[in-house]
């Protein structure tokens, strides 16, 4: 068992490792100098070739490298070539506004996702079965930007509603809530469609359950069927799902982040991109990487725990 | 999981299977039908683009910049004075070639390496998989848009960047199923047989595999198309002035205080397109799962 | 039906939280400006659009230009009282007040005009060095009293010494203590301080209530940076915005005209939209393949696209209104004459020329109107659209034939000749700055019109360069296009807008909301 863990742990370093290497060079190989974004498009050939001393561009990529994996051990991420400002830093000024938008976006998803997924399955091949199916497939397939810009011209700027700007400046409770709404419904409204689908297909599978079965040939009254049996164990592929579905939320946040000019992970990464901030860069991708090996990881581990079938070797 | 079928082991039969389960998805549900007219009407009008539309969509006049819908111009014309529906009707081909091939691709590199991982196994499978989750882990938009920034936009560069944020999906998909017929008596009987590692895969474990990638290649599709508008509107696109949808949505954006058509008819051909191919892999996945069929 | 639930919900909780709008107005104010983010508030390394707006009301120079004015001849005191030169100009005074605080306190000295001027001509702080090379000392003679010295004569000194660029005096202290941090915690004299900075958000001023000019009525000021033109629109339209940047076209003028207490104003100096044709490559090396394009662009038909109020047709290679433009005249329309041209030239069937092209809307915009006129003459323009800052590295490696480029500079006729059309410049070189065309025709002219102090014989200089450059189609130039805000009918700015370095309408102490 003790093997097992060691032996996962050293195939994550590894996995790492390589991701970290494949970053690194992605990152450089953009076209694109920082060097000349930082001083603007008057600056003369020469002060860029200073600028990118000062960054350390001109030092062989071998050393470069090796100084960017030296870091990341020491768990030092670098300064952002753009701002100046460390790296951990800038995600940490921007962490807030991704946690807020993504917890109450999936509060909203869960709150019309699951009961709508439970009226489908429960009605199947029925009319409310194929309303929620194009509703929710409605949902998935509408872009974040066309669902983000309804969104805002009606609430927006035709009812007035709420702010063009959710920037979260206002720190009153209220306040925060109006910058939040339209960026969280916009969200939610992936996130609700998701959800829909996978309660609908753990409750029918659920449903067919012999124990179900068994339930409602002993005259178990359906809603007990229903919301004792059946929900309570569908319940579990509800949640593992939504955790899946995180990153989904977070790569459509990027277009809500734009529409809406609010700050956010999403934002962060395109505006490095768009200012070839190398390390800013390298920064989240590694950010990215460690948090989906770890979960890897964990999720390997508490398989073997569960699953008896699976055999440490 | 289809059942594997020992004498079905010939290639014939995978489009056998493919062909049963479309039919059996278009008689279980009407909704997968109007997915699959939805999508035809699409692919006849970018087929036929060059016949039907009634301007050339590259050509500008702009002193007929931003005029509304008239007789003239069914939907109005952008910015440049181009025809709005003509635009369309050509950015339909862009959209799905796009999302056509980069699927293609994404289901070819990352069946394969599905079924080398899960056939082979041990440490090799370990690393490939974990590498292939770390892929997935990354929101395709971000993966494509820092790919698409690497390589340059073109058509080409798109395909690749898509692709390869779809491959992911597909090795697991392909894995899952290999890993549990690895152990069946039919490939345990072909090894007896001496057959080669490949013959096993490809003519025996692969038309196993199919009706999974078959869904997951519609599915997957979709959000092909919607990556691709989603890059567009980022401003990632293809050289103009080849009309896309999603340019056209940014376009229309910008312009959306002036006139909002100029954003929502493209938005529109968007949503349909990807839900027509949402419907269909609906439809598919419904009419392969065990699962979902145990009742009907 | 779960969209109108949804609906619904938010409906219910719209009216539970109140209408928004009702920002506290009177002393604050919000500006939007066209950019992803802060470039740097390093006064001399800013030239982005964006960056100048803000360092502008950050800081002061020895000398300025009138608020509402671009006019390089409006000169008037700012930080210096008066100025004294000697009489071969190689000598100039400066007696500086004595009010002056720095933001975060301490009083502005010579010591600090002498550091400031001396970083402005410092390679390794200063992106506009160059400029200042002619400067041989820079002393303090006493706290109040500025000397510099000349190694020759510079005919526009004054216009070295507003703040602009090179010209804006930073303080000492704070610029030390903070180094390469400078960009982002900026400190100068002007009537707003720095507060803080929030990435891809705002940045943040408040009034500096020492100021040598009085206590500023506005006393904060949000500074937020919006890409899209449509959300900024947006955001000025539900009030969230006072004063916002424009979208440089007609619709946008009428339709922010439509709105109800709402301004707009259009003024200089003009942006040179202008297609600079590498000259070294091939077919674009022989000049009548170059006079081809050029009488295959519709220069009115493109302005008058573009909007009469807001752009104008070009009429030489140096912007108008700019000191020493010339109006020179430039190849007529023409398909006939370019097909002729090309045809000499050994290509009778068209040539294809390729350019690497940035996605930025408005320079997207007009080199798709280009390239469709082009088409008419048998000329295919292939664009490669890569983003901005690829576009920038790219076309700095001589990777594009053609080079699309729309600049606003200090308006004489000098900057724009010597980063544009002076051999130095050249891409590649490692005095380069942004000459694409590799155009050396006029280096002589240029050169010598830097140090022409006798002001009819250097504008004789700078308009027989322009018309060398002109002759030699280095360049096509097509339109100019002037800056275009909005703003609150209730915002005064207490100077009237007619033009403005900074590109952004005179915020100063005396800018205030009248009710």
């Amino acid at each position: 068992m003790t093997a097992f863990i060691l032996k996962r742990i050293g195939f994550a370093v590894i996995t790492l490792f390589a991701v970290l290497t494949l970053v690194f060079f992605i990152v450089r190989v953009l076209p694109g100098d920082p060097a000349s974004v930082v001083l603007g498009d008057q600056a003369s050939a020469a002060s860029i070739e200073a600028m990118r001393q000062k960054l350390g561009l001109d030092q062989p990529m071998v050393f470069q490298y090796l100084d960017f994996l030296g870091g990341v051990v020491r768990g030092d991420w670098g300064v952002s070539m753009a701002t100046g400002r460390p790296v951990v830093a800038e995600v940490l000024n921007v962490l807030p506004y991704t946690i807020e938008l993504t917890v109450a976006a999936l509060i909203l998803g869960l709150a019309f996702g699951v009961p709508m997924g439970i009226w489908a399955a429960v009605n199947r091949n029925r009319i409310p079965d194929y309303l929620t199916r194009i509703v929710s497939l409605l949902g998935l397939s509408a872009p974040a930007f066309v669902s983000a810009v309804i969104l805002l011209l009606l609430f927006a700027i035709q009812f007035r509603w709420f702010p063009v700007i959710s920037s979260g400046q206002d720190t009153s409770l209220g306040g925060k809530l109006r910058d939040l709404a339209l960026p969280a419904v916009n969200l939610g409204l992936i996130m609700a469609a998701y959800i829909t689908r996978v309660t609908r297909s753990a409750m029918l599978e659920v449903l067919s359950q012999d124990y179900v079965r068994t339930a409602r040939a002993k005259g178990v009254p359906n809603n007990v069927v229903v919301w004792r049996h059946a929900f309570r164990n569908s319940l579990i592929p509800v949640v593992t799902v939504v955790g899946l579905y995180l990153g989904i939320l977070i790569g459509n946040s990027v277009l809500t982040e734009i529409v809406f000019n609010r700050p956010g992970l999403g934002k962060l990464i395109v505006g490095a991109l768009g200012q070839r901030d190398y390390t800013m860069l390298q920064g989240m991708m590694v950010i990215y990487t460690f948090i989906v090996v770890v979960v890897n990881l964990l999720t390997d581990l508490v398989y073997g725990l569960v699953d008896p079938r699976v055999q440490y070797r | 999981m289809a059942p594997a079928r020992f004498g079905q082991s010939e290639l014939g039969a995978v489009a056998t299977m493919a062909w049963r389960a479309t039919a059996r998805a278009f008689r279980m549900n009407a909704t997968t039908s109007i997915g699959a007219i939805a999508l035809l009407i699409i692919v006849l009008s970018a087929l036929l683009a060059p016949w039907i539309a009634p301007y050339d969509p590259l050509e500008q006049n702009i002193l007929e910049s931003l005029q509304p819908s008239s007789a003239l111009h069914w939907l109005g014309t952008d910015y440049y004075g181009r025809d709005t529906l003509s635009r369309i009707l050509y950015g339909a081909r862009l959209s799905l070639l796009i999302g056509l091939l980069s699927i293609l691709l994404a289901v070819v590199v990352g069946t394969l390496i599905g079924l080398v991982s899960g056939y082979f196994g041990g440490k090799l499978d370990i690393v490939i998989m974990q590498v292939m989750d770390v892929i997935l882990a990354f929101p395709s938009l971000i993966l494509g848009l820092i790919l698409v920034a690497m390589l340059g936009a073109s058509v080409t560069n798109l395909i690749l960047a898509i692709a390869f944020t779809a491959i992911p999906a597909f090795a697991r998909i392909a894995r899952a199923p290999t890993i549990a017929l690895r152990e069946r008596e039919f490939v345990q009987a072909g090894r007896a047989l001496g057959y080669s590692d490949s013959r096993i895969m490809f003519r025996h474990l692969l038309p196993n595999i199919v009706p999974d990638v078959l869904v997951m290649a519609s599915l997957w599709m979709a959000t092909a198309v919607r990556v691709e508008a989603s890059l567009a509107f980022i401003g990632l696109s293809v050289a103009p002035p080849t009309p896309t949808w999603g340019g056209m949505v940014r376009e229309g954006f910008e312009n959306i205080l002036d006139s909002y058509a100029l954003a929502l008819f493209p938005s529109l051909a968007v949503l349909i397109l990807v839900l027509a191919l949402n419907l269909i892999g609906d439809g598919l996945r419904d009419a392969i799962d065990p699962n979902l069929r145990t009742e009907s | 039906m779960k969209n109108f639930q949804l609906i619904l919900c938010t409906a219910l909780l719209a009216g539970l939280l109140g209408s928004t709008g009702a920002h506290a107005q009177g002393t604050h104010l919000r500006i939007a400006a066209a950019g992803n983010d802060l470039g740097t508030l390093d006064p001399h390394r800013a030239t982005a659009t964006p960056d100048i707006g803000v360092v502008s009301m950050i800081f002061n120079g020895l000398v300025r230009i009138t608020p509402g004015k671009a006019n390089p001849e409006a000169v008037e005191p700012d930080l210096a009282t008066s100025w004294t030169s000697s009489d071969d100009k190689l000598s100039w005074t400066f007696t500086l007040r004595d009010d002056v605080q720095c933001h975060g306190g301490g009083k502005l000295t010579a010591d600090d005009v002498v550091y400031s001027l001396k970083r402005a001509a410092s390679k390794d702080k200063s992106s506009f060095f160059a400029e200042y090379s002619a400067f041989q000392a820079v002393e303090a003679v006493d706290p109040k009293t500025v000397k510099i010295t000349l190694s020759k004569p510079v005919p526009g000194l004054l216009g070295l010494l507003v703040p602009y660029h090179g010209g804006n005096i930073v303080c000492k202290a704070a610029a030390e203590q903070a180094g390469d941090g400078f960009a982002r915690k900026p400190a100068g004299t002007g009537p707003f301080e720095f507060v803080e900075y929030q990435p891809q958000q705002f940045v943040k001023l408040k009034a500096n209530e020492a100021y040598f000019r009085g206590s500023p009525q506005i006393k904060e000021i949000t500074y937020r940076y919006i890409l899209s033109d449509a959300s900024r629109d947006l955001a000025y339209q539900s009030g969230e915005i006072d004063l916002s940047y424009g979208r440089q076209d007609d619709n946008w003028i009428k339709r922010m005209r439509q709105l109800p207490n709402s301004k707009v104003g259009v003024f200089g100096p003009g942006e040179l939209y202008n297609v600079h044709l590498n000259m070294t490559q091939k077919p674009l090396d022989d000049v009548r393949v170059r006079q081809a394009i050029a009488h295959a662009v519709q220069r009115p038909a493109l302005a008058k696209y573009k909007g009469q109020e807001i752009a104008r047709e070009a009429d030489s290679v140096v912007p108008q209104g700019y000191l020493g433009h010339e109006s020179v005249g430039l190849a007529d329309y023409s398909p006939d004459k370019a097909k002729k041209l090309l045809a000499e030239a050994g290509y009778p069937d068209g040539v294809t020329i390729n350019a690497i092209q940035t996605t930025l809307p408005s320079m997207m915009n007009t080199m798709q109107a280009v390239q469709a006129q082009l088409k008419a003459s048998g000329i295919t323009l292939n664009l490669a659209p890569v983003d901005h800052p690829t576009f920038h590295s790219q076309i700095r490696q001589d990777l594009s034939q053609v080079v699309l480029y729309a600049a606003a500079r200090f308006p004489v006729a000098d900057t724009y000749l010597t980063q544009f059309y002076e051999s130095d410049a050249i891409v590649g070189k490692p005095s380069a700055v942004t000459n694409f065309s590799h155009c050396g025709v006029a280096d002589a002219e240029i050169k010598a019109a830097r140090t022409e102090t006798d002001a009819d014989k250097q504008k004789a200089l700078w308009a027989e360069a322009q018309r060398k450059i002109v002759d030699q189609v280095c360049s096509v130039p097509v339109f100019e296009m002037l800056q275009a805000w909005a703003w609150k009918e209730s915002l005064d700015f207490g100077y009237p807008v007619e033009g403005s370095l900074s590109l952004i309408p005179p915020v100063t102490e005396k800018t205030r909301f009248v009710n």
